[in-house]
C-alpha cells in the first residue's frame, strides 16, 4: 500500500506542478483544477484553525488569490506544490485569527457568469487530477491510523492551533516528558507516512 | 559555525514549522538556515511534507460555490487592470529619423489644463463608480450568506414551531460526561433536529451516528461530525418513524467513518422514551 502510496503522491505532486506552470503563465483554466482540487481541504483546514466558516472561505480565496499572484515564489527545492500550498493556508489562517476582533477583510465580487462559465468547462476536464488526490487522500488516511488517540490530538493542537508543549501539558494535564516524547512519535509516524519515508523499504 | 552549534540549531526544526519559536529564536534560526544549512533545509522539507499529511484527515467540504466565481471575478477584475503574466506591448522603436520639432500653438495651455481638467474628472468618476460597485458585491455576497443562514434556521425553526413537536434529552451513559443532547421533531413529517453539547470531537476515521429503536432493533438515522463549537446543531434529518410511541429510544454512538448499518461502538448519548 506505501508503494501505491508513494505513486499516487508523486502522480498528484507532477500534476500541482504541471498546474502552477500554466498558473505562472495566467492560465486561469489550471487555477480552476487547482482549486476543485484542494479547495474542499482547505476549506475543512481553515475552519479549524480560525473556527469561522465566513474567515475560512477569506482564508481559501487568499490562498488562490496568493498562488495567481505569487505562484513564482514557489521553489520545488523546499518541497511539494501542496505542501507549499498548505503551509501558505495555515500562515493566512494563523494571520486571521491573530485578527479575529479586527474588521474582517472585504470582498469583491462582480458576478461575472463569462468567467464562471469558462471555469466550469475546466471543472469537467479536470475532474481526473481532482479524483485521483481523493484517492490518494484515502490512503493517507489509512497509513495514518496507527497514529495512537494522544499523538493525533497532540499533534493538533500543536499544528492547529499553535499550543506550546508546556501548555499541552498543563491543559491535558500529563507531563511535559510525556508530551514530548508522544509528539517526537506522532511527527516520526507522519514522516514515515509522507512520500520522502515510504521511498525507504 | 560548530558542529554542536549546527546540532543545536537543528533541534529547532520542529518547534519552527509547528511556529512555537519566539520571535529572537526563530530570527535566529532563519539566519541559520540563510547560511546554507542544507541539514536544515532537508529536515525542514521533510516536516513540512510531514505536516501537511494533517489536514487531509479533516473531513473534506467543498467551499460555499460563491466563493469559486468570487475569486475568479477578481482575477477578472485584476486581469483588466493589469494583464499578469503576459509581456508587456513592445514599445514601438524610435525611428531612427527624428521627426520634425513642432513649435506648440499659441495658447496651448488651455489646451493641456482643459485636457488634464478631464483627465481628474474621469478618475474621480472611475473611483466613485469603483467603490460604489465594491460595496454592492460586498453587500451581495453578504446577503447571499445571510440567505443560507436564514434557510438553514427557517429549517429548524419550521420543525421547533411545528403545531405538534416532540423533544427528548439525550444524556451521557459514561460517568463524568459533560456531554448532552437534545432531539427535536415534528411526528408527522418525520423531521427532526438534533443539537449536541460538549461532545468530544470524533477521531479522524470515525464519526458519530445517531440511532432511532423500535421494536428492539436499532434503525439508522444519520451520520455527523462535530466541530471545535461547544454546541452543534444538525437539522433536518428524516427519522424511519416519527410517532413517539413507536420510538423506544434515540442513541448515538461512533462508528467508522461513513457509518454501519447497526451500532459496533460504545453508546455515547441516549435517551429513551418510556
Amino acid at each position: 500500500m506505501q508503494q501505491n502510496t508513494l505513486a499516487q503522491r508523486q502522480q498528484c505532486d507532477r500534476e500541482d506542478a504541471d498546474l502552477l506552470r500554466r498558473i505562472q503563465r495566467a492560465d486561469q483554466r489550471a487555477l480552476a483544477t487547482l482549486y476543485d482540487r484542494y479547495a474542499p481541504v482547505f476549506y475543512p483546514f481553515g475552519l479549524r484553525i480560525t473556527g469561522s466558516h465566513e474567515v475560512a472561505e477569506d482564508v481559501v480565496h487568499d490562498v488562490f488569490l496568493h498562488v495567481w499572484e505569487k505562484g513564482n515564489s514557489y521553489s520545488p527545492q523546499s518541497g511539494s506544490v501542496y505542501a507549499w500550498l498548505i503551509a501558505t493556508c495555515r500562515t493566512k489562517a494563523l494571520e486571521k485569527t491573530r485578527a479575529t476582533n479586527q474588521k474582517r477583510k472585504g470582498s469583491n465580487a462582480d458576478g461575472s457568469q463569462q468567467q464562471a462559465a469558462m471555469v466550469s468547462e475546466e471543472k469537467q476536464s479536470g475532474q481526473e487530477i481532482i479524483l485521483a488526490f481523493k484517492g490518494y487522500t484515502e490512503e493517507v488516511r489509512n497509513s495514518l491510523k496507527n497514529l495512537s488517540k494522544l499523538e493525533l490530538r497532540l499533534l493538533e493542537l500543536s499544528y492547529y492551533e499553535g499550543q506550546s508543549q508546556s501548555d499541552l501539558a498543563r491543559m491535558l494535564r500529563i507531563p511535559l516528558g510525556t508530551i514530548k516524547a508522544k509528539m517526537r512519535r506522532g511527527i516520526q509516524k507522519l514522516r514515515q507516512a509522507s512520500a520522502q519515508e515510504g521511498k525507504q523499504p | 559555525m560548530k558542529t554542536e552549534e549546527r546540532h543545536a540549531q537543528h533541534e529547532l526544526c520542529i518547534p519552527y514549522v509547528f511556529g512555537r519559536l519566539n520571535p529572537g529564536n526563530r530570527k535566529q534560526f532563519e539566519a541559520h538556515l540563510e547560511t546554507g544549512c542544507e541539514q536544515c533545509k532537508r529536515e525542514l522539507s521533510d516536516l513540512y511534507e510531514a505536516t501537511a499529511l494533517l489536514p487531509l484527515l479533516l473531513k473534506q467540504e467543498a467551499p460555499p460555490s460563491g466563493l469559486r466565481q468570487r475569486l475568479f471575478s477578481r482575477l477578472s477584475t485584476k486581469r483588466t487592470e493589469q494583464p499578469r503574466g503576459a509581456k508587456p506591448a513592445p514599445t514601438p522603436q524610435r525611428e531612427a529619423v527624428e521627426a520634425p520639432v513642432t513649435k506648440a500653438p499659441p495658447h496651448s495651455w488651455y489646451l493641456y489644463a482643459s485636457m488634464v481638467m478631464g483627465a481628474l474628472m474621469i478618475v474621480g468618476l472611475l473611483l466613485f463608480l469603483n467603490d460604489q460597485l465594491r460595496t454592492t458585491s460586498e453587500l451581495e455576497k453578504k446577503l447571499s450568506d445571510l440567505q443560507v443562514q436564514v434557510q438553514q434556521k427557517q429549517d429548524i425553526l419550521g420543525i421547533l414551531q411545528a403545531y405538534s413537536v416532540e423533544m427528548l434529552q439525550l444524556v451521557s451513559v459514561e460517568a463524568g460526561s459533560e456531554a448532552s443532547g437534545k432531539i427535536f421533531w415534528e411526528p408527522e413529517k418525520r423531521r427532526a433536529v438534533l443539537q449536541v453539547v460538549n461532545l468530544p470531537a470524533q477521531p479522524v476515521d470515525k464519526q458519530y451516528q445517531l440511532w432511532l429503536m423500535k421494536d428492539k432493533k436499532y434503525f439508522r438515522v444519520s451520520e455527523f461530525d462535530v466541530n471545535t463549537e461547544k454546541s452543534n446543531v444538525f437539522a433536518v434529518m428524516t427519522l424511519p418513524v416519527g410517532d413517539k410511541k413507536e420510538i423506544e429510544e434515540f442513541a448515538i454512538t461512533l462508528e467508522p467513518r461513513g457509518g454501519s448499518t447497526q451500532p459496533s461502538g460504545v453508546i455515547q448519548l441516549r435517551g429513551a422514551t418510556k
